[in-house]
């Protein structure tokens, strides 16, 4: 079993689930748990593939996506802060209305039906990077090198996103608006406001997971794509208590088990196993936190 | 007044079955157990409909369950309300086939993928070779390969997947009992990442053919091979043209042939009770080029022993394994 296969499938599958998951425990933060980022994922991943189609160009694809994404948020926002909806609801509802408006869309705009195959040639993808100082590393460079783009901007945005929320006013606010929303509106400013701007960088970010999906990892669009990728992030924003780099760790931990699952294959472990490793995982994962905050309430009585 | 408002009702019916009875070639409606654009399985049996519809301007359909299972039997059921002919295509509608047969007596099915006998008049199987066209693909990946590694991507470890397998790793042994064959299950048919993370550890471990057996999930397969310069082998169409820089080949099942031919020709050739194998012999299984205009990586003398081999297959001096009993 080689040891840096595994670690580079983790790697691969982790970074959808730590983009989408990002989005996720923004959101989460102000209060809302946002169930619906595997269809802002699907719809991500689907605009990315038609705005590069259409524009020609990967970063028109990304713009498509991110653009999308701010919609999508929008749309959340409206029903669960200004309509007060229940924001499961509207969660599935989200979830259920990307999986049908993608496959309409594809099968309107293009004609074709399940997978996108852009009509002469391929459609520009995200590059890949890679430092060549690292080539000569052993292990380093190949864990490293020769990631698409959005792989290096998530562990950039897992900092970015950690200092925003708990080094910045604006974080403060954000946290505020979820845990205090008195507190907040005593010094002037709107829950509602930061619930709405959480919504929107929610959406961003779980379409550019689904853009990395799409035309970063893969260079094509097909129905229902993701998979539930955004239920795993739900599970690791959870895990991590919504902090970025905790929720970066558990995103890491759910692809090591998913990697390991496929390795493990080769022993002779059948398949239909190690397929439920990954929720096995998540299964134990949430056992922890509940005995984990269980204990802690129960540090708190006795002090 | 009653009375004859229901003898008016009767009448229109009766009227309304004739053109129906008149009809030569039957009405059919194709339910697939998955989507559509696989550019494979689904969308051959899908050709198949489109094929029948031109040539003889018959009412057809085609009903997408999504691997969703809660849809089987009710999109079965609302099918054969409507059409003469319910072609349920995947193996996954073997548990509701039973019933809804039953209750659709004057209903013809053709079940496609997997074989159901002695379930009433009126429902007719067609298996599909599979193992004796994969015996070839796996024949020439083993030729071809330079590190001795080939590998299969599988959709799911079931008996219809593993047939293809059975045969891919026995073609290889058949070429060179030298050559390893790794395999790997997706477990889902509609993921292409997973299939791509899958086809990366294949190709990681020194495996430089990979045969893709998963419908969607193939695609990752190609763009894996694509991406570290490494060959691939498609299945169920001739699917070459998605990349024909890294597709070598494709082991083809002619499941819109095998429908068409059925249809256009129930009184001969829909057999009730029957499971049709679809074979070598009758051109439903083989092994697929692309066309002359792409680049052919395969030698015309390897080309050339595949043909003899698929000569010995029909003639039955090779018996290729299979995973079906």
């Amino acid at each position: 079993m080689d040891v840096i296969f595994i670690l580079q499938n983790t790697l691969r599958t982790a970074t959808p689930v730590i983009l989408a998951a990002l989005g996720c425990l923004m959101t989460n933060h102000v209060g809302m748990m946002n169930i619906g980022v595997d269809g802002m994922m699907l719809i991500g991943a689907f605009s990315a593939v038609m705005g590069s189609w259409v524009g020609g160009s990967w970063l028109m694809g990304l713009a498509f996506a991110l653009g999308f994404g701010l919609l999508l948020g929008l749309l959340y926002g409206v029903f669960v802060i200004k309509l007060r909806s229940d924001e499961f609801i509207i969660g599935v509802a989200l979830n259920i209305f990307a999986g049908g408006v993608t496959t309409f869309l594809l099968r309107a705009i293009t004609g074709q039906s399940g997978t996108f195959h852009a009509p002469g040639g391929d459609v520009s993808t995200i590059p890949q990077l890679s430092a060549p100082f690292l080539d000569n590393v052993p292990v380093l460079g190949q864990l490293l090198n020769n990631h698409t783009l959005l792989v290096y901007v998530s562990w950039v945005l897992v900092i970015l996103c950690w200092v925003l929320i708990y080094r910045t006013p604006f974080g403060f606010a954000l946290r505020a608006a979820g845990e205090h929303p008195k507190s907040l509106r005593s010094v002037g400013k709107s829950p509602e406001g930061m619930q709405f701007i959480a919504s929107l960088m929610c959406g961003m970010l779980a379409a550019l997971a689904g853009a990395h999906l799409s035309l970063g990892y893969l260079s094509t669009f097909s129905e229902n794509m993701t998979n539930s990728r955004g239920f795993i992030a739900v599970a690791c924003v959870i895990f991590g208590r919504s902090n970025p780099p905790m929720v970066f760790l558990a995103a890491l931990l759910f692809g090591f088990i998913d990697a390991l699952g496929m390795q493990l294959q080769d022993y002779g472990i059948s398949s239909a196993l190690t397929s439920i490793f990954p929720y096995v995982g998540t299964v134990l994962m949430m056992i922890l936190v509940v005995l984990r905050s269980r204990a802690k309430s129960r540090r708190k009585a006795s002090a | 007044m009653k009375k004859l408002l229901a003898m008016v009702l009767a009448c229109a019916l009766f009227l309304g079955l004739i053109p129906a009875m008149a009809e030569e070639v039957p009405s059919v409606a194709i339910v697939v157990a998955g989507t559509l654009g696989d550019r494979g399985f689904y969308d051959s049996s899908n050709a198949g409909r489109q094929a029948l519809e031109a040539d003889f301007g018959v009412r057809t359909t085609v009903v997408e369950c999504k691997e969703d299972g809660s849809l089987y039997e009710s999109s079965l059921i609302n099918a054969a309300e409507e059409y003469d002919v319910v072609v349920p295509v995947g193996w996954q509608f073997w548990d509701y086939l039973e019933g809804v047969v039953a209750d659709y007596p004057e209903t013809k099915f053709i079940f496609i993928d997997n074989g159901l006998d002695g379930v009433g008049d009126n429902l007719m199987s067609i298996i599909y070779k599979q193992n004796e066209g994969s015996f070839l693909v796996g024949y020439i990946a083993a030729k071809m390969t330079k590190t001795g590694k080939i590998g299969v991507v599988g959709g799911e470890d079931a008996a219809t997947i593993n047939d293809f397998i059975v045969g891919y790793e026995a073609g290889a042994a058949y070429a060179n009992p030298e050559v390893t064959v790794m395999k790997k299950y997706t477990d889902t048919y509609e993921d292409p990442a997973r299939g791509k993370d899958a086809a990366l550890s294949l190709y990681g471990s020194g495996c430089d053919i990979v045969f893709a057996v998963a419908g969607k999930t193939g695609e990752g397969v190609f763009e894996a091979a694509a991406e570290t310069n490494n060959y691939a082998i498609g299945v169920d169409s001739d699917q070459k043209f998605i990349n024909p820089d890294v597709i070598l080949c494709s082991m083809i099942k002619r499941v819109d042939k095998s429908i068409y031919d059925v249809v256009a020709d129930m009184e001969g050739k829909f057999q009730p009770g029957q499971i049709w194998s679809a074979d070598m012999a009758t051109g439903y299984v083989d092994v697929g080029y692309g066309t002359d205009e792409m680049p052919q990586q395969i030698s015309d003398d390897l080309k050339a022993e595949v043909e003899d081999l698929k000569q010995k297959i029909i003639a039955g001096e090779i018996i290729v394994p299979t995973a079906l009993n």
